[in-house]
């Protein structure tokens, strides 16, 4: 009796161990590959991209403020440089302003701003590590993502989350920072970002993204979903991406000064 | 009933104090459970409309309690070394757990909003440390223009900056307010000086402090008055039964207190010091009264049951006029002062109660051969006090015209002080000058805009109507008014945002630092404001639809005289210029708050005041069974309180909390004197049937017990003046003022009176 049990629990070690080594075969990537890929579906997707974009920031009583805008993005070469576009339908008192944004993976971005009420356009320098994105949760960088070597990567484990068999990456910022830790959840399948953790400077859980929907997008995988959460305040802001399109071909031209104050209506409809 | 309760007691004195002492374990195994409260929001009911209104405030415009640290290097902090320490400093606060990050306004965690070549650029005073001459002189121009920071961050004189922490919850300010100064003593250099300010911090010091004084300062009380019963019966066992009757009264109360759930707040702190020398009064009666019959009688039980027989009703008279005197406090709106008086008078009531048992039961166990040996030696002695107070006898007596010619004079220069009263209070004065918080708090008053927070918030009827452009310059207009007062140093609102960026976005150009006519153009500002920064940082003064803003008016002083002042200026200039129509403006913040409680506090002090006095007067009426002695009975208690407070008045001490609550408590125990001296007279005069006579019988032994008593009372609270908090000072001084005044006034125009007008008022006695 005792004999076959031993047996069957050595069957199950050595079954346990070829199988991690199976699915260890399979993936033999290193944790900077995976947020290098990652990185590459969730904000290079397609070479260009249009978008409506509804924000909600909600306070912690519940409270709401809306953003609603159009968002175009061109990219300029894999994994480098990006522009984006974006027109702000609401709230009603911001109607018409536009804002621009060049993104640079090397250096803070570039900024543009029409005001519509002064019909002024400036020239915005602002940090993008930890400046809000339109007074949202989100900060620059979360909105036009993080270049992979200014952390340092490690394949914590894998796990599933919502039944998605996913990475779980940690990375700590070389440099000056907002955060001290992050912990990425990344499906193993698309390599989209399904969760990530931020942990401030007293080493405390403060801010969470979540992916809550990815939809089929003409064959990219795009998270038409994206809440992020301050834990400690209570605010959250959750964005719906609407009217996704991918490869219309938007031209170089529309990001720019001119378009800024007249803006490009048959992209913004 | 009485009687009996006697009888059985002296019978039974082991198993009376068996009984009690168990009853007291139980009150004392209370005392784990006690929980300490230095809010001073508390001192206002929890549904108090002020207070109800200042909760929301803080909650819509999410407002911390705040930590506030001032640097100070006199050398100036612009040069690389101590802007290297500061920022280290800030760094390292910012890791404490518990502090809110994104929160912190300092020079390192600050933005800074400016116009570099055509481009608005955001970013932080000193991201990096400056490296240079030039990089500090940028960071000097960064900073002295923008005003929102001049005065808030740094000091006109260069010398200072501070750090403002906020903080999660106030329970946890001591942990962090003590590694925040860990870390500075740290980093600093030593001739660069730190100060930490801020409500959080000075409550907790204080709560501090209260256990020292519970703990050193009533103890100590305690002892004081060991001595002096001492003095009083040259005996050391006679020291037991008053001692043991205020030590369980104070374990009873405070047990109960306790064990009902009621936190111990500044006031409630003070029960033990209060009850001590009230609670063994009676005592002193029965003890002297003991002593001087016992070598006649030679028997323990009947001695006591005699002399008890003598004093029920005067100490249960007594007792009951000072325990509704404390009780009258309930009267008052203010929390921490009614659960005070009414616990006091429960403990005057307990030590009543001890008066009747267990100090007879003690009394019994004595050793009789021993009393007997001392007594007789004691009877010997005759002492200077009695020949002071014979002489004194005399002269109330002969001069008695006089001296009702003179006491209303007295009185009428009284009322005149306290027509000089100044009210006024602030909590931060509560700690003596040189307490490291006052030092700090004046620092940071001289350098800074100012540690005293009020708010003025401003509610529209619907959304976004703070951004209307006549809103917006109203507050505009309304911060100018208040910044042309010298008391406030800075105020700052969603306007001070809104000029700012309307500046910065014009390359700053002078004249574009307006609010703009144009709602669009205020929304679009407020819209780009919030894409520079936190989601939260506009919070503070605009809420989440712009229909409510929320002025931060910074003052340089916390009394409430200057809060009124503040309050009155802001009133004359919306009366003048009326705010828009759909927008009304309420005050709020802590030092309004102060404000508020203590106005309520002047005028519950006085109904607590009046409230007492009706009804010691009636129970005068219902004890002595004549009006004319009831109203006799008050005057010099009447004398002694309005020439108390006139001196005061005159003296121009601040009529604040401590003062306030005097008043009352005095009236409860200046009566007994009263009592005391009116039943000895009648008793007296019952057997002398001559006033001349029955004065100098007054001016032994009755004079004697009273004088005790007096110097129990106001010697009882001496030790008080040692305490580092100056609420205990001033309880102490004024309250032994007080006790002075009454017993001499008692002691002067009881006699006058009685020679005057004595035969008429107890004509009966003598026809009897």
């Amino acid at each position: 009796m005792r004999t076959i049990k031993m047996l069957f629990v050595l069957s199950l070690l050595i079954f346990a161990s070829f199988a991690g080594k199976v699915s260890f075969a399979k993936g033999e990537l290193s944790a900077d590959d995976i947020i290098a890929k990652s990185r590459f579906v969730f904000y290079y997707a397609g070479d260009d991209m249009k978008a409506k974009v509804l924000m909600e920031l909600i306070n912690k009583d519940g409270q709401k403020r809306i953003r609603e805008l159009t968002m175009l993005r061109k990219n300029l070469g894999e994994g480098g440089n990006q522009k984006y576009f974006m027109y702000f339908h609401k709230p009603s008192d911001v109607k018409d302003t536009t804002f621009m944004v060049y993104k640079y993976p090397d250096r803070d971005d570039d900024r543009w701003l029409f005001i519509p009420s002064i019909n002024l356009v400036k020239r915005i320098a602002a940090n993008d590590k930890y400046s809000s994105f339109v007074g949202s949760d989100f900060t620059y960088e979360d909105v036009s993502g993080r270049k992979p070597d200014e952390d340092k990567h490690t394949l914590l484990r894998k796990e599933t989350l919502n039944g998605k068999n996913c990475f779980v990456i940690e990375s700590m910022p070389i440099g000056a920072s907002e955060y001290t830790k992050r912990i990425s959840w990344i499906d193993e399948t698309n390599f989209l970002p399904l969760k990530e953790e931020f942990y401030d400077k007293q080493n405390e859980l403060y801010r969470q993204f979540e992916a809550q929907e990815i939809k089929d997008i003409n064959g990219i995988l795009t998270a038409t979903k994206r809440v992020m959460k301050n834990i400690k305040t209570g605010h959250r802001t959750e964005a719906t991406f609407q009217e996704v399109e991918y490869n219309l071909g938007i031209g170089d031209d529309v990001f720019s000064e001119r378009y800024l104050r007249r803006p490009p209506l048959e992209w913004i409809r | 009933m009485l009687c009996k309760l006697t009888e059985i007691i002296t019978k039974f004195p082991k198993t009376t104090i068996a009984l009690f002492l168990i009853i007291t374990v139980f009150f004392a195994a209370q005392f784990p459970k006690m929980k300490i409260d230095t809010d001073p929001e508390n001192m206002l009911e929890q549904k108090q409309a002020d207070r109800i209104f200042y909760d929301k405030v803080k909650k819509e415009f999410g407002i911390h309690d705040l930590l506030v640290v001032g640097i100070v290097d006199e050398k100036g902090i612009f040069n690389q070394d101590t802007l290297k320490r500061i920022a280290k400093v800030t760094d390292d606060i910012l890791k404490i757990k518990g502090v809110i990050i994104e929160d912190v306004v300092s020079l390192r965690t600050s933005d800074n909003v400016t116009s570099e070549g055509g481009t608005l650029v955001v970013k932080r005073f000193m991201e990096e440390v400056p490296q240079n001459q030039e990089e500090i002189e940028n960071l000097k121009k960064a900073l002295y223009g923008n005003p929102f920071f001049v005065d808030k961050i740094i000091s006109r004189d260069g010398t200072a900056t501070s750090i403002y922490i906020p903080i999660e919850s106030k329970n946890q300010s001591y942990r962090i307010s003590k590694e925040v100064e860990k870390i500075l003593k740290k980093e600093l250099a030593p001739e660069q000086k730190y100060y930490l300010a801020g409500l959080p911090v000075a409550e907790d010091t204080f709560g501090h402090e209260m256990f020292v004084q519970m703990g050193i300062t009533a103890p100590l009380a305690g002892f004081f008055i060991m001595i002096l019963l001492f003095l009083i019966f040259r005996m050391g066992i006679a020291v037991i039964p008053p001692m043991l009757d205020a030590m369980l009264s104070v374990i009873w109360t405070m047990g109960l207190l306790i064990g009902l759930g009621f936190t111990v707040h500044i006031m409630s702190s003070m029960i033990p010091i209060f009850l001590m020398p009230i609670a063994l009064l009676d005592d002193i009666h029965i003890l002297s009264g003991f002593f001087d019959r016992y070598p006649l009688i030679k028997d323990k039980r009947k001695t006591l049951i005699l002399t008890m027989k003598d004093l029920y009703r005067p100490m249960f008279f007594t007792s009951i006029t000072s325990a509704v005197g404390f009780g009258s406090l309930a009267l008052a709106d203010i929390p921490p002062v009614r659960v005070f008086g009414l616990f006091v008078a429960f403990g005057i009531m307990a030590a009543w109660l001890f008066t009747h048992t267990i100090v007879p039961a003690f009394i019994m166990l004595m050793n009789e051969e021993k009393l007997a040996a001392f007594l007789e030696k004691r009877q010997k002695r005759a002492s200077i006090l009695d020949k002071i107070l014979k002489a004194f006898g005399r002269f109330s007596f002969h001069r008695s015209k006089a001296i009702l010619l003179a006491s209303p004079l007295v009185l009428v220069l009284g009322i005149i002080g306290i027509y000089q009263i100044h009210i006024n209070d602030n909590p931060v004065k509560w700690f003596k000058p040189k307490h490291k918080i006052r030092i700090a708090d004046d620092v940071m008053n001289k350098s800074f805009g100012g540690t005293y927070m009020a708010y003025l918030a401003a509610e529209g009827d619907k959304e976004d109507v703070i951004k209307r452009p006549e809103a917006m310059s109203y507050l505009d207009k309304l911060q100018s008014h208040l910044e042309g007062l010298k008391i406030v140093g800075k105020t700052s609102s969603v306007a001070d945002i809104v000029k700012r960026i309307n500046y910065v976005l014009h390359d700053e150009n002078k004249s574009f630092n307006t609010v703009p006519d144009n709602q669009q153009e205020i929304g679009q500002y407020l819209f780009l404001f919030s894409m520079t920064g936190d989601p939260n940082d506009l919070d503070n003064f605009l809420d989440y639809s712009s229909q409510k803003a929320n002025i931060w008016i910074q003052m340089k002083g916390g009394d409430n005289t200057q809060m009124r002042e503040v309050e009155h200026s802001a009133y004359d200039f919306m009366k003048e210029n009326a705010p828009p129509k759909d927008i009304t403006i309420r005050w709020s913040g802590l030092t309004y708050i102060n404000k508020v409680w203590q106005n309520l506090m002047v005028w519950g002090m006085l109904k607590a005041v009046l409230g007492s006095f009706v009804i010691v007067f009636l129970l005068m009426v219902l004890e002595f069974r004549s009006l004319r002695l009831g109203i006799i009975s008050m005057l010099p208690l009447t004398i002694a309180i309005v020439s108390s407070y006139g001196l005061v008045g005159f003296a121009g001490k601040d009529y604040d909390m401590p003062i306030a609550v005097c008043g009352a408590l005095a009236l409860g125990m200046a009566i007994d004197f009263a009592i005391h001296y009116l039943q000895r007279f009648k008793a007296a005069y019952r057997e002398f049937k001559d006033l001349e006579a029955t004065n100098t019988f007054m001016a032994g032994e009755p004079y004697r017990a009273i004088m005790g008593n007096a110097i129990v009372i106001s010697l009882g609270f001496l030790p008080l003046i040692t305490s580092t908090l100056t609420p205990y000072v001033t309880v102490g001084t004024f309250f032994a003022l007080l006790m002075v005044f009454s017993t001499l006034a008692t002691l002067i125009l009881l006699p006058a009176i009685m020679r005057l007008w004595g035969n008429s008022l107890f004509q009966k006695e003598v026809s009897k």
